[in-house]
């Protein structure tokens, strides 16, 4: 085979480049950016959305940014808590704290995702969003990226983030779209349900023209700085745990009673393959592991059906 | 659902309950109605109180300015994780474990510094005579001065200077900014003494001169410098993600990809045959023997 003559690797961008005198984000130097009066959540904007917000919409940016930054001992604050322990450089802390954003815990893109596809929906079957809204409520019943729970029942906070919005002029069809959502749930819903932080936070930061993935590492890396004080906390207050020093009490153990380790020569005799021979013996080994916790067997992805995606031209 | 902590800890940072998050004493959602800025709130956390306006534009400034950095190793990093799509966080997370004692050491820079401000005090020094002190024990121990020198901005870092600047401005100095100047300076005049070129203050020797006069210890420092370019490293992975390939190996590109194989260059041991397992034991044996691996264990 020939050799083709190839462009060599360069890193190519649309974000940002760097010269040795100056470094450039969406077109703007980034040092005449600060110069000029330019904060931190200006160039958030632009690093993500090429533009220089209005003002309005910095003050929206930081009024969520504010609410995003501490949740207590939640699950960020507590892997950065456990990885200060083995006293690691505080990056690491704060970068395992980002680790915990997923589908269920602060899942801003999976909830901007679904925002999206009901919303599109809604034009496409000519349906008002009153309806689409009852119909995602169904559809997504007991999801955790609803942006409604019983989380926020006594806290007024996530509902303040929609009176600032519209004091500030920046709502648009997202927090429309999510009040409607709420007030479908809660015709759905025996419990008291309400506007929570990740509908709250989620469809302003859409209406500030972030999108699911934007919204999903900001908000993240927002927390993130929390975490550094839970980390640095840790290191001050607790003491530093050594690797084989953690016991588990037999008490909490539940799994297979102790047994003796089988001669090794003996093994082919004693052990059986996984190797399913038919589907029913494969099913017959699927339905027993599921028994083994910590096996995975129980835990099912979603997987699309590709008879029901868009067909992509090629 | 269960609302128990996750650990449970005695702490000083915040609390949660059914009603408000509070933070050092403050309603975090009181403050935001309030129209304090998410720096005003860094303050806050690290250090229990509100900041002077002054001192809250100063980390505006550091903060917007350290956002984006382009082709560092943070951003390649949270590139290349991208390239294997594995869920967002975690290319995000790379791009800020990054940092470390090469990429922005900000801690082990303010460590020294509040070291050297210690000595300065107990041996009755002024921050600028114990500069001076810092760059000869550092030199003359044949050790890097932290704080100077960038391999990409060899004219300098264009943010570091216009940051002592904005810092003089803002905070009028203070015995970081004394101590930092009289490292520069000395420092210098070392090099050119010693027929060397002169070597530029970096994001570190200015930003975390300026972290740690605002009040923020090394490793608060540290923190905040790193998490803010984790912004500009989520953008740069969601560009991957939404715009780029997965892998960057494809030979169907026009330009060659970081991935490519052609990118590869094997310098190791020519390629041997495996040796059969009866002939493994003295084959094992010899290698030991001849101390040749020793050459290339890492």
């Amino acid at each position: 085979m020939g050799a083709i003559e190839r462009e060599p690797f360069k890193w190519h961008s649309t974000v940002s480049y760097k010269i040795i005198d100056k470094i450039v984000t969406r077109g703007y130097d980034t040092t005449e950016l600060v110069e000029k009066g330019y904060g931190l959540a200006d160039v958030i904007f632009i690093n993500f959305q090429a533009r220089i917000p209005l003002v309005k919409e910095t003050k929206m940016l930081n009024y969520l940014m504010i609410l995003c930054l501490e949740d207590g001992l939640s699950t960020p604050a507590g892997l950065s808590r456990f990885v200060a322990k083995g006293h690691t450089f505080v990056t690491q802390s704060v970068g395992a704290s980002i680790l915990a954003f997923g589908n269920a815990y602060g899942a801003f893109q999976a909830y901007g995702r679904m925002l999206d596809k009901y919303l599109s929906r809604a034009g496409k079957e000519g349906k008002s969003l009153d309806e689409m809204a009852e119909i995602l409520v169904k559809e997504n019943n007991g999801s955790p990226t609803l942006g409604v729970s019983n989380l926020m029942l006594k806290d007024p906070a996530a509902k303040r983030v929609f009176a600032r919005a519209e004091s500030l002029d920046v709502a648009g069809k997202y927090i429309d779209f999510q009040k409607r959502i709420v007030k479908a749930a809660q015709k759905a819903s025996k419990e008291p349900v309400d506007l929570d932080m990740l509908g709250a936070i989620g469809a302003t930061m859409f209406d500030l023209g972030f999108s699911p993935e934007s919204t999903w590492a900001i908000i993240a890396i927002t927390r993130s700085f929390g975490c550094g004080a839970h980390a640095i906390e840790e290191e001050e207050r607790e003491p530093r745990v050594l690797f084989g020093a953690a016991l588990t009490p037999k008490a909490n153990y539940e799994g297979t009673p102790d047994r003796p380790v089988p001669p090794l020569k003996d093994r082919n005799k004693i052990v059986r393959p996984a190797t399913s021979k038919t589907l029913e013996e494969w099913k017959k080994n699927f339905e027993e592991m599921k028994k083994l916790k910590g096996s995975g067997f129980t835990l099912v992805e979603e997987i699309e059906d590709p008879r029901k995606l868009p067909k992509v031209k090629k | 659902m269960n609302r128990d902590p996750v650990i449970q800890r005695k702490t000083q940072i915040s609390y949660k309950t059914e009603e408000k998050t509070v933070l050092r004493g403050y309603n975090l959602s009181d403050l935001a109605e309030e129209g304090y800025t998410f720096c005003d709130a860094l303050f806050v956390l690290y250090q229990s109180r509100i900041p002077t306006e002054n001192e809250e534009k100063m980390l505006e400034y550091e903060m917007a300015e350290f956002l984006e950095h382009s082709m560092s190793p943070s951003a390649a990093a949270a590139i290349c994780t991208m390239g294997g799509r594995p869920q967002l966080p975690a290319a995000v997370a790379a791009g800020i474990m990054t940092f470390g004692s090469a990429h922005g050491p900000g801690a082990a820079h303010g460590y020294m510094m509040n070291k050297y401000l210690e000595r300065a005090r107990v041996e009755g020094k002024s921050p600028k005579e114990m500069g001076k002190i810092l760059v000869d024990e550092y030199m003359d121990a044949g050790r890097p001065v932290m704080g100077l020198g960038q391999p990409q901005h060899i004219h300098g870092d264009p943010r570091a200077v216009p940051t002592h600047k904005k810092h003089q401005e803002l905070l009028g100095g203070g015995v970081y900014l004394e101590l930092q100047l009289a490292i520069e300076e000395t420092f210098n005049s070392r090099r050119v003494q010693e027929g060397k070129r002169t070597l530029a203050v970096n994001m570190i020797g200015a930003g975390n001169t300026a972290l740690a006069e605002l009040g923020f210890s090394p490793n608060a420092a540290w923190a905040i410098g790193c998490i803010v370019r984790g912004f500009s490293c989520a953008c740069h992975a969601i560009e991957n993600m939404k715009r780029g390939r997965a892998w960057m190996a494809s030979t169907e590109e026009k330009m060659i990809q970081m991935l490519d194989l052609s990118m590869i260059v094997y310098d190791g041991i020519p390629d041997r045959p495996v040796p059969a397992q009866g002939e493994r034991e003295e084959y094992a044996r010899k290698e030991l023997e001849k101390g040749e691996y020793k050459r290339w264990a890492l």
